[in-house]
């Protein structure tokens, strides 16, 4: 230890190689941004105190999906108890704790830190960047969310559940997924980008994605219950969950909670996707902006 | 703008950097006026004080920024149309901090190695090669949130070196580091320049510092060339000389004021007397020299040296440009 310590630091100088060799194509920085940011999301390549929560959450989502299939194995019934999409709803806290606790990871550090500087120094444009930081958060909310149907899903055929009837609720339950995720990642990136210290970043998220479904499905029960049209759907509009939600009671993929029925469905899903395109845009002004600085 | 030197720069090589009238505009704070500017190989020190439009410079370069009018050449590519380009060639070692805390070292410049193009394998030989260059040990495995500033500003510069750029930017490299940091810092600039082949442009605010690692040197003042040339011609005699006597204060100004006397300009510098390049009827070479021997022993003071005054960086700012 002695030896160590009395060692005086000198840089043993065996020259500077360059390189000539070829370098990567754009397609392969996204692919590499995509996949650390993914890896990030879950604290993998972090400390390991970053994995504590995502994993923990993970499990938390996963073991009411393992308990059901357990059940269903056991008294060896002919259907799941609820269905894929009403699963995904019923576990909307953890979910959006998920997403709320991991976005600052992948779009506050960059812009806290300024490392975000680094990255505009280098091939991939601004916008690009911001767009596949997003598409880290997205899927990695999907992963989350998927992971706990699939357990269903796979767990279900085992147990000797019907595949012709299970596959296609299955799937609707993934495409709304895909557009619950686009819609989670959209907001809690952009309020996480916005925010900058994390503890804001998750409050704000929290408050957006848990308080606003409890006030939408307040309005939503007074207008059922006073029956005045339409003031339940427009509410809906207001939360992710409640879009997730009034579109999969309207397709069929069972939820508990709110009909939707004439064009409704093709508003909230123009409403989903108007409301992910323009957080993009602002994801992308918001970084370039910032790197400039 | 034809003064570049660098005496590795063939001639009628692509420049390293060429702007021509270069304007960048914040509302009415013009950040830089007209800048014609042309930086060749080797080290080139920008300097300028706080505010001249040194980091604007580089981030316009950059593509970070777009500048209000005019245009610029980096590496013989336009930063208007092909900004993704030049951003492969080049190393940029920003002035702030801009290190993620949570990550090591390694595994930062890595991915920023991955990050500018280089296949996965490649980065990580190249990026245990680079933080080796920059003096960055075993702590290069620990995370970088507890690492000393001069531990940072080695890490920020291995990850504008980690994908062997043809030009690095380098914003205040000595900003925050005690002097014997500087001194290895300054001395790693210059490996930079001179052993690794890479061009440098790097921005003081102390000038110096760049008086010592540079071959050239670029003024700017307020966002305009004030001056461009190189390093030996701002650090030429001035002509004046430097007299030092014993006695301390009063002895000096003794023989400042007996030298006033006999027709020479002298100021008080230090513990020395400098004296301004003497008036014509004096300007005989060793006339000078020949008073101070004189006027010392008349006033029987111990004379310890005479030796030619040099021009420093600072005086640039001093005589507006053109010494």
């Amino acid at each position: 230890m002695s030896q160590m310590s009395d060692r005086t630091g000198v840089i043993h100088d065996l020259g500077y190689r360059g390189y000539a060799g070829q370098r990567e194509s754009t397609a392969a920085l996204v692919r590499h941004l995509f996949l650390t940011g993914l890896r990030h999301a879950y604290g993998l390549g972090r400390s390991g105190r970053s994995k504590v929560l995502p994993f923990l959450l993970l499990g938390f989502s996963v073991l009411p999906a393992v308990i059901v299939v357990g059940v269903v194995t056991f008294i060896d019934a002919d259907s799941l108890p609820l269905s894929y999409a009403a699963y995904t709803s019923q576990l909307q806290m953890l979910t959006s704790l998920f997403a709320a606790a991991q976005a600052p990871v992948l779009f506050s550090r960059d812009l806290r830190h300024r490392s975000i500087v680094l990255y505009l120094a280098r091939p991939l444009s601004a916008a690009l960047f911001a767009l596949t930081r997003w598409a880290s958060l997205a899927v990695a909310i999907l992963a989350f969310a998927l992971l706990p149907i699939l357990v269903l899903y796979v767990g279900g055929l085992l147990a000797g559940l019907d595949v012709s009837e299970q596959t296609p609720d299955f799937l609707k339950a993934v495409v709304l997924q895909v557009l619950l995720a686009s819609l989670l990642a959209t907001i809690t990136g952009v309020l996480a980008s916005v925010a900058l210290r994390r503890g804001f970043a998750v409050v704000a998220s929290i408050v957006v994605l848990i308080v606003a479904v409890g006030v939408v499905l307040i309005v939503q029960g007074v207008a059922d219950f006073e029956g005045i049209a339409h003031v339940g759907e427009v509410a809906g509009l207001f939360s992710p969950w409640t879009i997730h939600n009034g579109l999969a009671e309207s397709w069929d993929a069972g939820s508990a909670i709110g009909d939707l029925d004439g064009a409704w469905p093709a508003v909230y899903v123009v409403t989903a996707l108007g409301l992910v395109a323009a957080g993009l845009a602002l994801l992308a002004a918001r970084f370039t902006k910032v790197g400039a600085r | 703008m034809s003064a570049v030197t660098g005496e590795t720069m063939p001639v009628g090589a692509v420049p390293v950097v060429q702007t021509s009238r270069l304007t960048k505009s914040f509302g009415a704070v013009h950040a830089l006026a007209d800048l014609d500017i042309t930086v060749g190989e080797g080290v080139t020190g920008l300097v300028g004080a706080n505010g001249a439009g040194k980091s604007t410079l580089i981030k316009i370069l950059l593509g970070l920024l777009e500048p209000t009018s005019g245009a610029a050449r980096v590496l013989g590519h336009d930063i208007a149309t092909e900004g993704d380009r030049i951003r492969q060639l080049v190393g940029y070692m920003p002035e702030h901090d801009c290190l993620p805390p949570d990550v090591s070292a390694s595994d930062f410049v890595v991915h920023m190695g991955r990050m500018s193009g280089l296949p996965a394998t490649v980065a990580r030989e190249r990026a245990a090669d680079v933080l080796r260059h920059v003096g960055l040990d075993e702590e290069r495995y620990r995370q970088m949130g507890g690492y000393s500033t001069g531990m940072k500003q080695r890490a920020k510069l291995a990850q504008a070196l980690v994908h062997d750029p043809r030009l690095v930017f380098l914003d205040e490299p000595t900003n925050g580091l005690d002097p014997a940091a500087r001194v290895d810092m300054l001395q790693l600039v210059q490996r930079i320049g001179r052993d690794f082949g890479i061009a440098v442009l790097v921005t003081s605010h102390l000038l110096g510092e760049l008086e010592r690692v540079s071959d050239h040197v670029i003024v700017l003042d307020g966002g305009r060339l004030l001056r461009s040339s190189a390093t030996a011609d701002f650090l030429g005699h001035t002509g004046g000389l430097l007299v030092e006597v014993l006695g301390g204060d009063a002895a000096r100004d003794q023989l400042g004021e007996a030298l006033a006397q006999a027709g020479l300009h002298c100021r008080p510098r230090g513990p020395l007397v400098a004296i301004d390049p003497p008036p014509e009827a004096l300007a005989a070479p060793g006339v000078a020299h020949d008073i101070v021997r004189d006027t010392t022993a008349d006033l029987g003071l111990a004379l310890v040296r005479i030796e030619p005054d040099q021009a420093h960086l600072e005086d640039v700012f001093l005589t507006g440009g053109h010494a």
